[in-house]
């Protein structure tokens, strides 16, 4: 056990090496910058996770198994048991719950805590955008296997969505949501239509060119979208009709008048967190019951295997439009939420690098795992941030670090069951399995 | 063949990919209750012709008919809904699914929970190792026990008409008997079977009927015993 763990410590410490292993100083005076190797943090590092890492393994003891003839069992070690209860409530199935709504209460108090600056909420309310727009792509990708490399195209159609309707017609906000879903799913499903036939490469190459259409069209339909020059000062969310601004513009009233408190720019950084933090919980839920509804079972199974899902009486059809809709849909709500949050947009946030960050952060989080994904897109927004210090060789060391990560750990960070079976089908443990003698089976 | 009104009908059935002129015109029946085998060599088009029933891909011409109802022109789902249930060649289970999941599956188009809970004791009690398999991974099955699977997610579907392809492919021989032994037990009770097999000695076996095919036609047919009798086709297709 402790060469494992000290295998795991090694493999961290070297992940970890080019984000916080080293630091590039200006000297005064001089050109160029001197990288200076921060041995002291490697080390804590390397001995920090070697201690976690044992002491996980000594907990991992209590999980509960079957014993050869059937019956539940849990297998008792030395440590006292309260020790294995908290191990348990984050390890089990069923115990997950406690876990993720202590973790949400944590989030929705963060802004409140002091010490918190603006822009590290600004980060994080980013970072949720990208938690609903990597679980919805998790849906095309994850759960129905569609390759789909386009998919900014629809988030750029829920953006521009927001800002057209405002411009045009005064929307609201929160008019406008539900309209950029909706349009956003109409394109999915207008996508949809011409690759029902295609999978893998050629769908990919279809969808990237649907992505780039998009933008193109964007940019150069002046007279209608305003071409490069963009769509600005769209207005933020209202909170029950509340603005967030100083003045209020007429007829409406402002946040801090209504409470008859002091202004303050923090209020409105707040409100878009809480917004965005909402938006994302919803999202996790709504996807994760799909995940295990009768839709989403016909979704996996068109993964798994087309013909036999045909067979099974599914409308592959009407299972791979609903994918496309239903997770441009999503993209369509992170649109929105973009729109309002940067107050400004033009095609430029659209482009291709959004499409692979998206599909980064799902391949990342492990394909079909909404937990996975939602931490991968914490993580993919959050890391280039904290990596700011390193100034242009940031995405240079973000890269390294994806790289890396799909070297070590290519089913992603919290892998849905079924991956693992894919990629280490010799680890016995992650199987799940009931009886071990699956091992001895032969493999097809 | 001598029913009023088979369960399964083809008539003059013509089915293209692409170009390609796959079935030229075939004709059969299946009255209920059968158990009819379609034998031929590769690439004969017996599996095109199960395929073509299945709606993958839908005939170029010529009538299809269940139950005296025109299928032909329908999607898959439409057909597996009416009652056909396809075992493809090649198994095509799902492989990063349980077993349970994967018979859970053969379910979808039922909402009958009791009617399914009784079904699949029956299928665990027609593949006992199933039973003792049902978290694991359908993929980490041997050969034989996904054959096993394909057929016993197909039955829990309670099809009219069982298609089978090639179920005895790349088994051993004592594996594909028992196979056979259990075609024959789910015909017994009740299902209408179309056997697609190469293995031909075997499916005559069982089988009360067969049609032989090559090159996109159906050159004979005739009761099982005729069919192992005629010398033309042992010598074209039962080794001599």
């Amino acid at each position: 056990m402790f060469l494992l763990a000290l295998r795991d410590a090694c493999w961290l410490t070297l992940l970890a090496f080019p984000l916080i292993g080293f630091d590039l100083v200006q000297k005064y005076g001089e050109t160029g910058k001197e990288i200076i190797f921060e041995w002291q943090a490697i080390g804590t590092i390397f001995i920090g996770i070697l201690l976690i890492r044992l002491a996980a393994g000594f907990f991992k003891r209590y999980r509960i198994y079957r014993c050869p003839e059937g019956r539940l069992q849990e297998a008792k070690l030395g440590i006292s048991n309260i020790v294995s209860k908290v191990y348990r409530l984050f390890d089990h199935r069923l115990h997950q719950r406690p876990a993720l709504v202590t973790l949400f209460a944590l989030a929705v108090a963060l802004p409140f805590l002091p010490r918190v600056s603006n822009a590290a909420l600004d980060v994080l309310t980013l970072a949720f955008i990208y938690v609903v727009l990597g679980l919805g792509l998790n849906i095309v990708v994850g759960l129905a296997g569609l390759l789909d490399l386009g998919y900014v195209g629809f988030y750029a159609v829920g953006a521009y969505g927001y800002g057209l309707l405002y411009q045009y017609w005064g929307w609201s906000f929160w008019q406008a949501l539900p309209a950029c879903g909706m349009i956003a799913a109409l394109f999915g499903v207008v996508l949809g239509f011409p690759v029902l036939r295609l999978r893998g490469d050629y769908l990919a190459i279809v969808t990237l060119g649907f992505g780039e259409i998009i933008r193109i069209i964007l940019n150069n339909w002046d007279s209608f979208t305003n071409g490069p020059n963009g769509i600005s000062s769209i207005p933020r969310p209202t909170l029950m009709g509340l603005e967030f601004s100083r003045q209020a513009k007429e007829g409406a009233t402002t946040f801090h008048d209504f409470l008859n408190i002091e202004y303050s720019s923090n209020h409105k950084q707040i409100f878009m967190y809480l917004l965005l933090l909402s938006m994302a919980v919803f999202t996790m839920f709504v996807v994760e019951r799909l995940q295990h509804s009768r839709l989403g079972r016909a979704w996996i199974a068109m993964r798994e295997d087309e013909t036999a899902c045909a067979a099974m009486g599914i409308n592959t059809t009407l299972a791979k439009l609903s994918a496309f809709g239903l997770g441009a849909c999503w993209a369509g709500f992170a649109g929105g939420f973009f729109a309002a949050r940067q107050g400004f947009i033009n095609p430029e946030s659209f482009t291709f690098i959004e499409s692979a960050t998206i599909l980064a952060i799902v391949v990342l989080g492990g394909m079909g795992s909404t937990v996975g994904v939602t931490i991968a897109a914490l993580a993919v927004v959050i890391i280039p941030e904290l990596a700011r210090g390193f100034s242009q060789y940031r995405m240079i060391i973000f890269a390294v670090a994806l790289v890396a990560l799909m070297l070590f750990k290519p089913e992603g960070l919290l892998p849905a069951k079924r991956r693992m079976y894919e990629l280490h089908p010799d680890d016995p443990n992650d199987l799940n399995h009931e009886n071990q003698s699956v091992l001895e089976v032969t493999r097809q | 063949m001598s029913k009023a009104s088979p369960l399964l009908a083809l008539e003059d059935v013509h089915t293209f990919y692409g170009r390609v002129h796959a079935l030229k015109g075939i004709s059969l029946t299946i009255a209920k209750g059968e158990i009819v085998a379609l034998i031929g060599a590769n690439g004969a088009g017996k599996s095109t012709a199960l395929m073509t029933i299945c709606g993958r891909p839908n005939s170029g011409s010529g009538r299809i008919l269940f139950r005296g109802e025109e299928i032909n022109s329908l999607d898959t789902d439409r057909i597996v809904r009416l009652g056909i249930s396809l075992v493809p060649e090649g198994r095509h289970i799902f492989p990063r699914m349980t077993v349970r999941e994967n018979l859970d599956l053969g379910t979808y188009l039922r909402s009958d929970h009791i009617e399914i809970a009784r079904d699949l004791d029956q299928v665990f009690d027609l593949f006992p190792l199933l039973k003792e398999r049902t978290k694991q991974l359908a993929g980490t099955l041997s050969g034989g026990e996904q054959q096993m699977l394909a057929i016993a997610r197909a039955l829990m579907s309670r099809p009219r008409l069982l298609l089978l392809d090639e179920p005895s492919m790349g088994l051993a021989p004592l594996l594909v008997k028992q196979i056979f032994s259990i075609i024959a037990e789910i015909n017994r009770s009740g299902t209408t079977i179309l056997l697609v097999e190469q293995n031909a000695f075997m499916a005559l076996k069982i089988a009360a009927r067969a049609y032989v095919m090559a090159t996109g036609l159906i050159t004979h047919s005739g009761s099982s015993s005729q069919i192992l009798l005629d010398d033309t086709i042992r010598a074209a297709y039962l080794g001599g």
